[in-house]
């Protein structure tokens, strides 16, 4: 019988990664610029949907501290699901909604000493001849979920009326474009 | 970007695993972290500066829908007046004529008041405020319930 021959050179298979790397370079250079960090103060929550809404520019005035965000989310305690909220109901359990501010959760008594705080931090120069006294010249944007209650939304307008802050704005999410027409 | 070769003409060989390894962390974390952009507005709704806070009695001069929360059927009633109005568009008209009526007495300044139950979901709220903003009225206000001592 005849004897087969081995292979005299051994073959080199050692794969080559520099094409992979380059790949995975230009995908974390992608994530690392789509990553919007100045979205991390805005909680995920479902905006009411409306058609006149102005986009939001998020531009701040010359000299202005940044506009303050007030989130209105449901967040039921450890993360409990909420079957209501979940089905799309009109969940209204007190301890399921949350006011938070750069990720903080607030209640109602600490909210009001929190906006005291953010008001003082960027006062009008001069007093103002209607309300005859000194107002908070701060931008306050209240994002509140589609399904909270308007009591709550209430409450955080009027304690804004309260510390000062009469720049008040409300978020709504711009409908998505009707791909039909 | 990393340049080709034959890596036997390269004396100095690097080991590259540690950072594809690091890389591919790099690649989770940030892929997992990635979200759309939701497009979002916002309406300005600055608060008078002269009132509101001390409960001044206001002299009626204003467009006002009632929003009550309706328990049992876990739904909103609009009412404008005294007339319960269901849909969007009734009510669209029905704010309109109002308001061209105040333009007429030449009050084309005149508020529309959005008195709701403090239960009403924002989203209907939000609802009338659109109404409003296609007909060109900018003089809305929230009427508040009352307020904390």
């Amino acid at each position: 019988m005849q004897k087969r021959k081995r292979a005299e050179v051994e073959e080199n298979i050692t794969p080559n990664l520099i094409p992979m790397i380059d790949i995975m370079f230009l995908l974390l250079l992608f994530f690392m610029l789509g990553a919007d960090m100045s979205q991390r103060q805005l909680e995920e929550l479902v905006l009411p949907q409306a058609t006149q809404v102005k986009e939001d520019d998020n531009k701040v005035e010359a000299g202005a501290k940044s506009n303050l965000t007030i989130n209105i989310h449901h967040a039921p305690d450890g993360n409990a699901p909420c079957a209501v909220y979940t089905n799309g109901g009109i969940c209204r359990e007190a301890g399921h909604w949350k006011w938070a501010i750069r990720g903080h959760d607030y209640t109602k008594d600490t909210l009001k000493d929190q906006l005291q705080i953010e008001a003082q931090l960027d006062m009008e120069t001069t007093k103002d001849p209607q309300a005859n006294k000194i107002l908070s010249a701060r931008r306050v944007l209240i994002r509140a979920d589609g399904a909270a209650s308007y009591g709550d939304i209430q409450k955080v307008i009027e304690y804004c009326g309260l510390v000062g802050i009469y720049k008040v704005e409300v978020a709504a999410a711009k409908p998505a474009p009707d791909k039909k027409g | 970007m990393a340049g080709g070769g034959d890596q036997a003409d390269n004396p100095v060989a690097i080991n590259v695993v540690p950072m594809v390894d690091v890389i591919f962390c790099l690649c989770v974390f940030f892929m997992c972290s990635f979200k759309f952009k939701q497009l979002e507005g916002k309406f300005d709704s600055w608060l008078p500066k002269n009132k509101g806070d001390k409960g001044t009695p206001v002299e009626i001069q204003e467009i006002r829908v009632a929003m009550f929360w309706d328990v049992e059927k876990q739904k909103v009633r609009r009412q404008f007046g005294t007339r319960v109005v269901d849909e969007d568009l009734q009510l669209e008209s029905l704010i309109k004529s109002a308001h061209d009526d105040f333009k007429a007495m030449n009050k084309p300044d005149a508020p529309v008041i959005i008195d709701g139950d403090p239960r009403v979901p924002w989203k209907d709220v939000i609802d009338v405020v659109n109404i409003c903003k296609k007909l060109s009225i900018d003089n809305i206000e929230f009427a508040l319930g009352a307020m904390d001592k």
